[in-house]
Order: C-alpha cells, then sequence, then structure tokens
C-alpha cells in the first residue's frame, strides 16, 4: 500500500492555492463598493442587482456559453479523430495542420478569417465565431488525445478484433473507454479556450454579435467594474452546476473505465 | 477475412477518420491563413489593409520589402529571443507547478478525481481581465505581498521594487494564465500509470525519489511534451498580460504583431513577423517531440 | 447510450439558446466606444423611433479600421475620431450624410465643422471631444513642488526625479510622439524625420523614470494613490477624481492643460457604406445633435462637447472646467491629429519599437 507522500500533497496544496487566490479575490471583489477592481472599500449587493438589469451583460454571457459548449462539443469529436489518426497512422500531414491554429498570433488568425468570411459572403453572427473557435480548439483536443493514445497497450484492442469486433465497435468499446480522460482534459481546454476568447472572436463577430470577452474587454479603458466579477462568479457557478448535473445524470460520464485484465 | 480486403478497410478507416479534421482545417484555417501568408508579400495600404493587387499601371504589387525589414533591424530579433525566454520559463515554471497537482488528481481515488480536475480548470471560466486584475490586488503595492518582499529587501540594504509593473508580474501571470494546459495532458497521462510498477520498484529497494525518477517521469514524458507544447506556443505570441502588467521594457513579440496591425495598419509586416514567429514556435515543437521520440523508445524499467 | 443520450440533451438546450437569437426588425446597429453614449439617452431615441439600438463596442480606433479593412458589414452608425475619419473617407467606407435629415446640424459650433479632412460635413458631423493632458494627485505633486501645467514635468529628468517609479504615460506611438513635438516646440502633426529623432531622444531619455506605457488601467492606479502623474485623456481623469472622491481619498485628481499645447481628439458620428439602416442612423444622428442629449454624455462623464444647444444643459462644475472647455487662447494650441502616410507610419513603428524594446 502506497503512502501518499507528504511532500507531493502539500505541492499540490500550494498549486491549488495558487490557482485559487485570485480567484478569491474575484468573487470576494464583485461584492466591492467601488467601481474600480482596485481596493477594498465596502460591501454591497449592488452590482449583482446591476448584473440582473443589464441585458447586454446577460446576452453576452449567453451567448459566449452557447458558443463554448457547441464549439468544444464539436472540437472535441474532431480533436479526438484527429489525435487518433495521428497517433495510429502517423500521419504528417497532421500534427503540422492541428499545432497551427495555436502557432499562429491570434491576429493573423482574426483577421484572415475575417477576410476569408468575407469573401464567401458569409454571414457574421453567432455560427462565424463558432466556426473559428473550433479551428484552433482542434488542436488542443488533438495534442491530449494522442499523448494519452502513447503507451496504450494495443493488444486489449488487437484482442477485440480478433473476437470479431469491427473497428468501431473496437474503437467505441475499447479505445474511447481508454482515452476517456484525455478527450475529457482535452474538452475541458476547448471550453476554456473558447468562453474567455477575446482577439479571434473580435474580428469574426457580427455587426450585433456580443460574447462576454468583447463586452469586457471594450470597457477596459474605462473600468472593469465588479460587474464583470459578478458575471463571472455567476458563470463559473452555471458551468460547474451544468457539469456536476450532467455527471449526475449519466455516471460514468467523467470517469474512465479500466479494463482490468 | 482476406489480408487485401483487410488492408483496403484500412485504408478506408484511416480516411473515414482523417478527412472530418483535415478538411475542416484546410478550409477554415488554412485557406485564410495563406490568405494572410500572401499578404506578407505585399504593400500596405494607405489608409488601412493591403494595397490593391494591381497598381494603376497594372503591376503586380509583390516585393519582399517586409521580410527585408524584419532581417535587416537588428530590434525585431532582440524583441523575438526575449520572447522565447519568457515562454521557456514560463513553460519550465508551469511544469514544476503542475506536475505535484496533476500526480495528486491521477493518483486519487476514483470519485474525487473529477472533481479534482474540474476545481483546477473552474478558475479560469472567469474572464481572463478580472483574473489578471486580482493579480493586480495581490502583487499591488498596498497588499501583504509586496510588503513581505520589500521588507525583505529593505533587511538587505536593497531599494523597494516594483512588482506589479515588472517582467516579474507578466512571469507570475503568464504561469498562471497557462497552468492549466499543462496539468490537464499530464493528468491524462500520469492517469494510466499502473500502480503495480511502482509497488514492485518499492518491493525491490527503490526509495521515493528513485522511483519517480526512473519510472513515473520517463513514462510522463509523452505528457510532459504535449502540456509543454501547449504551454511553450501560445505564451509566445501572447500580448495582453505584457501590455498590462510589463514595465517599460517589457514588450514582446505579441505586442509587435498587434502594434502592426492595430497601430500601424502594416498588415504585410505583421504577417512576416507572424511567420516568422509561427516557423519559430512549430520547429521547436518538431525538436521536442524528437527528444520525446527518443526518450520514449528508451525503455525506462530495463536497468532499474 | 446514456452519455450520448445526455450530451444531445446539452446540446439541444443550448442550440435552443442559439436559436432564440435577434428576432430582426427595426434595429439600428451602433457601434461605438464603451460608455460613450448615456443609458438614458438610448432608452429616450429607442421610444422616439420605436426601434432598437444593438450596440456593439470597440476600444480603439484602430480595431475598427482594422475590421473594417478586412471587410466587416453590418453597422449603422460608427463614431471614429477624426484621423480616423479621415482614413475611412479615403478608404471608401462611409456613406455621405443626406444633410435635409440633420436639422440639427445648425446647433454645432462653427469652429469644429468643415474639418480639413471633411470639408463641408458630407460624411461625419462632431460627436464629443477629449484632450490628452497631464493628469495629477493635487496633493503629492504640491508637496513636490512641480509644476502641472507643462509637459516638461513628463519629460524633463529634472523633474521626473522627484516621482520616478510614479509616472505613466500612454502606451500610444503617436500620443506620446505628439506630446513630446509639442514638448519641443513642433507641431503635434509635424512630419519631419530628424524632429521625429529629437522627440523619440526625449522620449528615451524620459523613460527609465516612467513607470509604464499604459493606455487601460492608469485611471485605477492613480485613484488608488500608486501613480502620481499621468499622461492621459481628459475623461479618464476626469472619472478618476469622482472614483477617488467616491472612495474618500485624501486627495484629488486634477487635469493639467500643458502650455505647450495639447492633442484634441474630436469624435465623430459617421454611417457606414452599405449600412442596413441609413434612415434609422440619420434619425439618431439628429437626435443626438439636439443639446439635451448630447449634454447627457458631457455630464456622465466630462467629456468636450462641440454643440452650443448643449451649453445650457451642463453641470456648471464641467462647464466652468478649463480642462473639458479649454478658453480660447489655450483652443488656440489644440491641435487634432492628422493621419500618417504607410511610410511615415512604419518609421513611427520602428522607433516606437526601438524605443520600447530596449
Amino acid at each position: 500500500m502506497r503512502k501518499r507522500s507528504l511532500a507531493l500533497v502539500a505541492a499540490a496544496a500550494f498549486g491549488y492555492a495558487f490557482l485559487y487566490l485570485p480567484l478569491v479575490i474575484v468573487v470576494v471583489y464583485s461584492f466591492n463598493d467601488s467601481r474600480l477592481n482596485a481596493e477594498w472599500v465596502g460591501f454591497t449587493l449592488d452590482w449583482y442587482r446591476k448584473l440582473f438589469a443589464d441585458d447586454d451583460m446577460l446576452v453576452a454571457a449567453r451567448n459566449s456559453l452557447v458558443i463554448g459548449v457547441c464549439a468544444s462539443a464539436v472540437s472535441t469529436v474532431l480533436g479526438t479523430m484527429a489525435g487518433f489518426a495521428m497517433h495510429r497512422w502517423k500521419s504528417r500531414l497532421l500534427p503540422l495542420l492541428v499545432l497551427m491554429p495555436i502557432a499562429i498570433p491570434e491576429i493573423l488568425v482574426g483577421v484572415s478569417l475575417l477576410i476569408f468570411f468575407v469573401l464567401l459572403n458569409f454571414t457574421l453572427g453567432l455560427v462565424s465565431v463558432a466556426l473559428a473557435h473550433i479551428a484552433f480548439c482542434i488542436g488542443f483536443v488533438a495534442i491530449v488525445v494522442r499523448a494519452r493514445m502513447a503507451g496504450m497497450d494495443e493488444s486489449l484492442v488487437e484482442a477485440a478484433r480478433d473476437c470479431g469486433a469491427t473497428p468501431w465497435r473496437a474503437f467505441r468499446h475499447v479505445t474511447l473507454p481508454l482515452i476517456m480522460p484525455g478527450v475529457i482534459a482535452g474538452a475541458l481546454m476547448a471550453f476554456t479556450l473558447s468562453i474567455d476568447d477575446f482577439v479571434i472572436t473580435f474580428f469574426t463577430a457580427g455587426a450585433g454579435t456580443v460574447t462576454l470577452p468583447l463586452q469586457i474587454y471594450s470597457m477596459i479603458k474605462i473600468a472593469v467594474t465588479p460587474e464583470v466579477n459578478a458575471v463571472s462568479t455567476l458563470l463559473m457557478l452555471t458551468t460547474l452546476v451544468l457539469i456536476v448535473t450532467a455527471s449526475r445524470l449519466s455516471p460514468g460520464l467523467l470517469r474512465s473505465q479500466q479494463e482490468s485484465t | 477475412m482476406s489480408n487485401d480486403a483487410a488492408a483496403a478497410r484500412g485504408r478506408r478507416g484511416k480516411w473515414l477518420v482523417s478527412a472530418p479534421p483535415i478538411l475542416y482545417l484546410l478550409v477554415f484555417f488554412a485557406a485564410p491563413t495563406l490568405i494572410m501568408a500572401f499578404a506578407s508579400l505585399r504593400s500596405p495600404g494607405e489608409f488601412g489593409g493591403l494595397a490593391p493587387l494591381r497598381d494603376e499601371a497594372g503591376k503586380l504589387d509583390i516585393n519582399l520589402d517586409s521580410y527585408v525589414r524584419f532581417f535587416t533591424e537588428p530590434v525585431y530579433f532582440e524583441v523575438f529571443v526575449k520572447s522565447v525566454l519568457f515562454a521557456g520559463a514560463t513553460t519550465l515554471l508551469c511544469l514544476l507547478l503542475a506536475y505535484p497537482l496533476a500526480s495528486l488528481i491521477a493518483k486519487s481515488p476514483q470519485r474525487s478525481r473529477s472533481l479534482l480536475l474540474l476545481l483546477v480548470i473552474l478558475p479560469f471560466w472567469s474572464n481572463f481581465l478580472i483574473r489578471i486584475y486580482a493579480w493586480m490586488i495581490i502583487l499591488g503595492p498596498n497588499a501583504a505581498f509586496a510588503h513581505a518582499v520589500n521588507g525583505v529587501l529593505a533587511w538587505f540594504g536593497a531599494e523597494p521594487v516594483p512588482l506589479l509593473i515588472s517582467s516579474f508580474a507578466v512571469l507570475v501571470c503568464l504561469v498562471y494564465v497557462h497552468l492549466p494546459f499543462m496539468v490537464l495532458p499530464l493528468y491524462a497521462n500520469l492517469e494510466k500509470h499502473d500502480p503495480a510498477l511502482l509497488d514492485a520498484a518499492q518491493d525491490l529497494g527503490a526509495n521515493g525519489w528513485q522511483r519517480f525518477w526512473r519510472i513515473t517521469f520517463p513514462l510522463s514524458l509523452p505528457g510532459v511534451y504535449a502540456g509543454a507544447a501547449l504551454v511553450f506556443i501560445p505564451a509566445l505570441g501572447i500580448f495582453a498580460i505584457p501590455d498590462l502588467l510589463g514595465g517599460p521594457n517589457d514588450t514582446l513579440i505579441g505586442n509587435l504583431i498587434k502594434q502592426q496591425f492595430l497601430e500601424t495598419r502594416d498588415w504585410p509586416f505583421g504577417s512576416v513577423l507572424s511567420i516568422v514567429l509561427t516557423v519559430a514556435a512549430l520547429a521547436l515543437a518538431a525538436l521536442a517531440a524528437w527528444f520525446g521520440k527518443r526518450a520514449t523508445r528508451a525503455p525506462a524499467i530495463e536497468n532499474a | 447510450m446514456n452519455r450520448i443520450a445526455t450530451f444531445a440533451a446539452l446540446a439541444a438546450f443550448t442550440l435552443a439558446g442559439a436559436i432564440t437569437a435577434h428576432a430582426a426588425g427595426n434595429q439600428l446597429h451602433l457601434y461605438n466606444w464603451n460608455n460613450y453614449i448615456a443609458p438614458e439617452t438610448i432608452k429616450r431615441f429607442e421610444q422616439s423611433c420605436s426601434c432598437e439600438v444593438v450596440q456593439t463596442y470597440y476600444s480603439d480606433n484602430e480595431e475598427l479600421l482594422a475590421k473594417l479593412a478586412a471587410g466587416a458589414r453590418g453597422y449603422d452608425v460608427m463614431v471614429p475620431t477624426s484621423n480616423a475619419v479621415d482614413a475611412l473617407i479615403r478608404g471608401k467606407q462611409l456613406m455621405p450624410l443626406d444633410k435635409s435629415k440633420l436639422r440639427n446640424l445648425k446647433n454645432i459650433d462653427a469652429a469644429y465643422l468643415d474639418t480639413p479632412f471633411d470639408p463641408g460635413n458630407k460624411y461625419s458631423v462632431p460627436y464629443a471631444m477629449s484632450t490628452t493632458i497631464i493628469g495629477y494627485n493635487d496633493v503629492k505633486m504640491k508637496a513636490l513642488a512641480l509644476p502641472t501645467d507643462t509637459w516638461a514635468v513628463i519629460f524633463d529628468p529634472k523633474y521626473l526625479a522627484k516621482v520616478k517609479g510614479r509616472v505613466t504615460v500612454l502606451d500610444s506611438a503617436n500620443e506620446l510622439f505628439a506630446a513630446a513635438l509639442k514638448y519641443l516646440g513642433y507641431s503635434a502633426n509635424d512630419v519631419d524625420p530628424k524632429h521625429w529623432d529629437e522627440a523619440a531622444a526625449v522620449i528615451r531619455k524620459a523613460k527609465p523614470y516612467w513607470a509604464a506605457f499604459n493606455a487601460s488601467s492608469y485611471i485605477k492606479e492613480l485613484t488608488v494613490g500608486n501613480i502620481w502623474l499621468v499622461h492621459g485623456y481628459s475623461n479618464d481623469i476626469f472619472q478618476a477624481n469622482l472614483d477617488a472622491q467616491a472612495a474618500k481619498r485624501p486627495f484629488h485628481i486634477l487635469q493639467g492643460m500643458p502650455k505647450e499645447g495639447a492633442v484634441l481628439a474630436v469624435d465623430n458620428m459617421v454611417l457606414q457604406a452599405g449600412a442596413p439602416r441609413p434612415d434609422l442612423g440619420l434619425k439618431f444622428i439628429n437626435f443626438m445633435l439636439e443639446g439635451r442629449n448630447s449634454a447627457e454624455l458631457t455630464n456622465l462623464i466630462g467629456s468636450g462637447n462641440p454643440n452650443k444647444d448643449a451649453l445650457q444643459y451642463i453641470d456648471p462644475d464641467i462647464r466652468k472646467n478649463p480642462a473639458i472647455f479649454p478658453p480660447k487662447n489655450v483652443q488656440a494650441k489644440l491641435e487634432q491629429l492628422k493621419d500618417l502616410t504607410v511610410a511615415q507610419r512604419r518609421l513611427r513603428n520602428k522607433l516606437w519599437t526601438e524605443i520600447k524594446a530596449r
């Protein structure tokens, strides 16, 4: 029985503390009685009141959530396929194609996508933003899935095929459960990237499209008020609730199934 | 099942799986990017954008001016080197912080794993700006941290340093913003490590450090390289953090590129800088992948 | 199967949210700076025209220009600054205004009409103004006995030594060069490369004393008291003072108009070429040319106002503020920035990169 080393727990605890210290400030300052996110002045619920009266901000938050879920869903599927293909068939084209959106500066990607959409006479709106997000999220999912598959025990898959399973069934019942933590990790990253993206969204959004980052960044030169803290806190809570609910509805959704031999 | 049929099935399967992502990326990424890559050979438009492809005389406006400019002015290369250093430091620090986190989560009982993982990524569903502003409060001159640091410095007789607008703040926030992209790939890899290996090693007399260094770490290398790629490459091109927290000297290549598009309206030059950045990032990633292949090929437990 | 069902349910739920998007109708698309129009004004306009105003925002002229240069469409009214209007007119991105629908245009002070870049106001109408000046913490500056009416306090090391690490300047090549050129006695629109080199030298000498090049969070730092002296926009400095008073700080944030002159930024209402609803756009512009509506913005953020009819509705305190409504002798020294040519922009960027990277 291995004991969890104290050093490991301490180091991990420090990691969590590092992650959560700013978050605590974000949440606490959503109750700050000052327009500026600079110093604690006093307690107030005004910003939450303001948020619920602020249609623009709420619509922006909803749009961000919608685009986030759609983009992460599609990019997870495409990214898993890409990661699988990169591992299985050692393609040369795919790794390049998949890494480039991550490597190329967002401004360039944003401007070029806008030019491209205009050339195609494609109406800019939520859909154009989602399409753009999917493009750069695929890479993140693919890289993680491929890393997860590296060193995977191929004999299990071969055993399934020997038992008469089609490639799809072998994938669905053997490979997929084994790589599920990688797929989930990729999906989480894709969602995170999508709901916080500013530059690419700025260029590919239509004349009436607002997402949360667009709304918030436009406040940068005036003041990013605690209303933004409030909407961030609520968004985090909402997403957490959605995910916990989904995992309750379908237990094992987030767990990997380790096949015991 | 004959061999030919099986092979044909295999090829069809390969295309079935590879085609959708390839097609998607070719249409929604490669095509647009080629447009802008081509822009690096054009001239900037008088009022913005690009100059017309054919000028009044009907001559094709293709030139290498922007490339020449990049390679003949040393200042751009200096900024580039600085960015590589920042991105490298960020990757290293992320690795050091992420490894214990990912290990802990991977070793946790099945039920808590998802929750712990979610806890890692939850802060990043708040808006980026707000998190940076929170760091500005934490590192601000009125906060406890600054007092502590400057107190220590004063003890040594040194002048107080500005923590808030400095390379230090930029680095802290770079690490913070990229941390989950190192934790998640590492976790995905560490999660599948067989505890039996480590038990066996312990039975054979290996201590904690040896178990880690000779078994765990080598097996986790694919995860390490995946995480490093997903941190280093984006960190190379980032501009928002130096903009908000950087001192007067902390201009990185991302800032320069942003300036070309959003200040100077020099799209061709911005395109050149982006191409150089991309090529460098991909080259470094390829290098890392090559090292990674060599490392994972060597069996880690052979000579334990 | 369970998993797939869950995903499908989630997807359907969110798609439903997406489909209940804007019902197309009477909509005016306004592309504006954030917080650059009072919410009450928008509401009154929506009532008067029975339409909906859909607002999207940008935080920099160059963002607007980049997006339009790449081909974005769908906006009706936009609010660019004069040099951006210049670029947009010459790039043929604007729709000429139908003056017959703009009866309130006579309210605008003639001094702001008929500009060199838009003679006869064919495409643009002045909206609001700001100046780029000095903002300072009055208690600190008095204690250090520093002048607050000259650019020297930002550029001259003999003054800067007293406030080292407590000064920020705007992160904008155009604004900083303009200030340096004014300090040296040249015009802000001077394009002589030798003068630019002099300005770059001045900036480089002063740079070690500056805390940061900052265009976004400097108001915060000024209000909190970490920064004592800024090169910034008059609206921002006005707002910083309001915030400081609201937080009961022991100092005021005051605006200092440098005697060498400063940059005046006039923001204008324009119609995008190919705008979906130019009729609503013209209605909106005419509405904003009414004194009462125009004054609401000034009262909200302390912006300058080119509308003669608005003066009666403006807060007396704001009306008296010489940084917001400068007297005639100062007005003579204010300059609007002109757009630069490609070669000039490249040179400026090269100088700017060298300043920032070394």
